[in-house]
């Protein structure tokens, strides 16, 4: 499975960068993280529910950041696995300076899943990735705001972490959304 | 022959118990103190096994034990080979790898068994298969059957230096110089994708090991008792009648049923020895889409030579044939592939290459159709290609080809599955074909129909196709048919029941010949301890093979009740008659015995049986062909195409069957229904969508589709009848008729429906999305 798409933050590159790099920011970002921690140079090691559709289950797997090009791009691997199957995949991210405070941020990548996860997921699964993935920016949009604020205001950040339950409302949302978008696209 | 009761259509005997729920299945079985198994499966399709944790599932209460391959120690062997290469082809590769118990060191393909749980429920075992944890090394998969035989490519078998697991060449003729008298050379690449079997019952087996009478009692969801029964008991070291097998009503076999020796047959009755306890399993539909046999995956390149008008001077195949991870079934499957690659077609040249190739898949084994459906497609795509490059009537192409009535028996000069020449015994092809045509009235689709529905704006198309079945081959079977004192005839035999209506067709054979009403035959079909000797129901043989059996054993039972009947009567045995269950004296209908007196007088308490006799009404016999039975059909369809949905609608579907001689008409028709559901799911739904790792992506009904009620037309079945000269009965096979033509028929109808678009199908099975690509994408 592909996955690839951009996202715009309000921030420098370098804040953007840290924020990646941020564990406490980075479990709150993906919905359903247990656990996530720094365990070795760039290794990070992690414990998240991932429901899709019929398939749920807990995950472990780790992630590591390599080919590091500070501020600007390195490459993320994920290995991971658990009752309803595992997944593995390898991607690139970039950051560019836009200016006026702005970053984009692109990533493409190549994600294998297997097991139930694959067998019975697999329809589900691109919707869901993707509703995961615009959370964890929605999320981050959020921290970096909140950074801001508190450094403004003087005080310590306050990470929100989003519940299982508005996760699994919100990949209700996009699935809908996703099959109107394809009704309507049909209809034109 | 004038039958009273055979080719009657007789009321399926077993439908009763069958549709009140009064049939026994494996499921049904329950002993007291039994244990249930549950199965831990890799995930992975190829990976290399580092360490297996069973610790914390075997801490789960009610948790009974916890097994790896380890653990089995000694009893550890792969599944025994079943069918070994054609002795009589030269220079065959086949490298042998079967199946194992319990993987020991690599996955090879998602679905294999590492581990087994035994507790005191299914809920405990299943729990407690989630705490089992295995830390593998994944490897990347072979999935591709071109890219698998370059060389450098990841291997299956490490210790093979290929994925090859099979080659060999056959060839009739000389097809090189043929060609050179050709007016075209077509060439083709076809794609032919896997499908499953989808049996409404899954596999299950229940094993009962007692240790004070040292015997062990299986229940076995499979198609052929007696060869499950003997590789038990030789795997476990006991003799054959220690082991008593019993298939009893089993809910739809399609192939993958067969003596495959599955890893759960070599687990389970370890189990229960090791255990003293009853065990059972029966597979849940996701482990069925890993686990159980699948078929017809093939990449075939196809070179055909014709004349201008259509005749067809030559075939060349190139076959690479999936096997999937294992070869436990051989040759029977690319063998089958080649032997219907000429069709019902008179080919004077063929040479066909076969690889068969390993892959991170689920192992192949035939699947109803069994190649032969591969091999009617490639011919019948290839005529109809030919006949647009020719601007021939694709009709006029058919006849001109079609083997002719004096020629049989025709010999193909090629080997078949049976490892006998493939000589085709019988067939009168052409007026079956005209009768196909007729029936769906072909001409007036063409002429007016079609036109004026096309003016409606509506994509409506027709296809016909004729075709062959191989059916009815050796080795043999058996049949016990004994008078029991109360008059009634109990039988036996070892081609166990999948749903062919074996307790109805066999008793109209029996009834037949002893005079009795079919309700007053019993027959098993499917237990060890009632006869010893037999293969199973696969192959299209039942009727054929098992079926001349029962009549030998009918007609030799017969015999002893005339020669009995003919002393106590004190009438020539050539005036005795039997009728109603009485053996009378033709002209003086008072004077008869009944055959119950004659079975209690057959078996005497005092007195001696006479020397070279033997006491009781009862006989065994055996029937084996030298070559098989090939019967010939003809499928017709009208199809339409929803251009914005893709969507197929079937509005006529028309078959011509030649299976000879029919034991019963209903029996036939069922089968051909079943047959043509099948082959729609090939032709349009059902495909198994693997993806680069070998990951099975719809493992389930949700996504795996079937064809519905919905989706059925009407079928029409019209019957021809060319005996076959090899057996008493005259019958040919049936069961797999039905799904074999259907993708060919489908996709040259499919082709004259959509005359607007540049649509050539060399690919099977089709789909909705994929017919889209197909019209669209070129466009993009």
């Amino acid at each position: 499975m592909k996955v690839e798409g951009e996202h715009l933050f309000t921030g420098t590159q370098q804040q953007v960068w840290d924020l990646f790099r941020n564990t406490e920011v980075m479990a709150a970002a993906l919905p359903g993280t247990k656990k996530m921690e720094l365990v070795g140079e760039n290794t990070y090691e992690a414990i998240m529910n991932v429901r899709v559709g019929p398939v749920a289950g807990e995950f472990s797997g780790q992630l590591v950041l390599s080919n590091e090009d500070h501020p600007n791009s390195y490459t993320m691997t994920v290995d991971g696995r658990g009752k309803p199957g595992f997944l593995k995949g390898v991607g690139d991210v970039i950051l560019a300076d836009q200016g006026a405070n702005q970053t984009l941020m692109g990533y493409s990548g190549e994600v294998q899943i297997g097991g139930k996860l694959a067998a019975v997921g697999q329809r589900l699964i691109d919707t869901v990735a993707k509703s995961i993935i615009g959370q964890a920016f929605e999320t981050l949009d959020n921290a970096l705001a909140e950074r801001e604020n508190a450094e403004s205001e003087g005080r310590e950040a306050d990470y929100h972490q989003s519940s299982e339950g508005d996760y699994a409302a919100t990949v209700a949302k996009d699935l809908i959304k996703n099959v109107l978008k394809r009704k309507g696209s049909e209809e034109a | 022959m004038t039958y009273k009761v055979i080719g009657k259509r007789v009321k399926r005997v077993e439908d009763p118990r069958l549709l009140t729920g009064g049939a026994l299945f494996v499921g049904d079985v329950n002993l007291p103190n039994m244990l249930y198994a549950a199965f831990f499966r890799s995930d992975y399709a190829h990976a290399r096994i580092k360490s297996i944790d069973t610790s914390q599932a075997k801490l789960i209460p009610g948790v009974v034990g916890v097994y790896t391959a380890e653990d089995m120690g000694e009893a550890w062997e792969p599944g025994p080979p079943l069918v070994s290469p054609p002795p009589t082809l030269e220079d065959v590769v086949f490298n042998s790898r079967r199946q194992v118990p319990l993987v020991k060191d690599k996955v090879k393909h998602a679905g294999e068994i590492i581990a087994v749980v035994v507790a005191e429920s299914r809920y405990i075992a299943e729990d407690a298969v989630e705490e089992i944890y295995v830390d593998y090394e994944p490897l990347p998969a072979v999935t591709d059957l071109e890219k698998c035989l370059e060389p450098g490519h990841t291997l299956v078998h490490d210790d093979l230096d290929t994925n090859l697991a099979a080659h060999l060449v056959q060839n009739k003729g000389d097809y090189e110089a043929a060609k050179k008298e050709a007016d075209l050379v077509l060439k083709r690449k076809f794609k032919l994708d896997r499908g499953a079997a989808v049996a409404m019952e899954n596999r299950g087996i229940v094993v009962d090991w007692d240790q004070k009478s040292q015997h062990l009692m299986v229940w076995d969801a499979t198609q052929s008792p007696i060869p499950i029964r003997n590789g038990m008991a030789a795997r476990l070291g006991l003799r054959t009648h220690q082991v008593r097998v019993v298939a009893p009503f089993v809910g739809g076999g399609f192939g993958p049923k067969i003596m495959m020796f599955y890893a759960e047959e070599m687990v389970l009755p370890w189990l229960t020895m090791k255990l003293n306890r009853p065990v059972k399993w029966i597979e849940d539909r996701k482990e069925n889409f890993y686990a159980t046999t699948q078929e017809r995956e093939q990449i075939q390149e196809v070179e055909m030579a014709l004349s201008k008008e259509g005749r067809i001077l030559g075939i060349k195949q190139k076959i690479i044939h999936d096997t999937g991870a294992f070869n436990p079934y051989g040759l029977t499957t690319p063998l089958n592939t080649q032997s219907h690659s000429m069709g019902p077609y008179d080919v004077q040249n063929y040479n066909s290459e076969v690889f068969v190739v390993f892959t991170n898949k689920t192992i192949v084994t035939p699947v109803r159709g069994a190649g032969r459906p591969q091999g009617i497609y490639i011919v019948e795509r290839m005529l109809d290609i030919a006949c647009k490059d020719l601007g021939l009537d694709s009709r006029e192409v058919r006849r001109l080809n079609f083997i002719p009535k004096d020629a049989f028996p025709y010999n193909h000069e090629i080997i078949d599955q049976a490892f006998a020449e493939l000589v085709l015994d019988s067939g009168n092809y052409l007026p079956a074909y005209e009768k196909a045509l007729e029936k769906i009235e072909y001409e007036k689709f063409i002429k007016e129909d079609q036109p004026r529905l096309r003016a409606e704006g509506k994509y409506v198309g027709i296809g016909v196709v004729p075709f062959i079945e191989t059916t009815g081959v050796g080795p043999y079977e058996g049949a016990r048919v004994a008078i029991e004192p109360s008059g009634k005839i109990s039988a036996a035999t070892g081609v166990g029941t999948q749903g062919q209506s074996h307790m109805t067709s066999f008793a109209q054979i029996i009834a037949e010949e002893l005079g009795v009403e079919v309700e007053d035959v019993s027959l098993v079909s499917g237990d060890t301890a009632e006869i010893h000797w037999g293969t199973g129901t696969f192959a299209s043989r039942g009727a054929v093979v098992a079926g001349n059996a029962v009549l030998a054993a009918a007609s030799d039972v017969r015999k002893k009740v005339l020669k009995l009947a003919s002393k106590i009567l004190e009438t020539p045995e050539d005036e005795l008659e039997l009728d109603g269950g009485l053996v009378r004296v033709a002209d003086i209908p008072d004077k008869s015995i009944s055959l119950g007196e004659l079975a209690v007088l057959a078996n005497p308490f005092r007195g001696a049986v006479e020397p070279g006799t033997e006491p009781g009404l009862e006989s065994t016999k055996y029937f084996g062909p030298a070559y098989g039975a090939t019967a010939f059909g003809v499928h017709g369809m009208i199809l339409e195409v929803d251009p914005e949905t893709m969507m197929i609608k079937i509005h006529k579907y028309v078959t011509v069957e030649d299976c000879g001689t029919m034991l019963n008409p209903l029996v036939v028709e069922g089968q051909i229904h079943g047959g043509v559901s099948m082959g729609i799911g090939n032709a349009y739904y059902e495909k198994l969508h693997y993806d680069e790792n070998a990951q099975l992506l719809n493992a389930s009904l949700a996504d795996y589709l079937i064809p519905t009620s919905a989706e059925m037309p009407h079928i029409e079945v019209y019957h021809q009848n060319t005996p076959a000269p090899n057996n008493k009965l005259g019958t040919k096979g049936v069961g797999e008729a039905g799904a074999i033509p259907v993708p060919a028929a489908f996709a040259q109808a499919l082709e004259n429906a959509l005359p607007d678009f540049d649509l050539e199908i060399i690919e099977t099975p089709l789909s909705p999305n994929r017919l889209y690509e197909l019209l669209y994408k070129s466009e993009e």
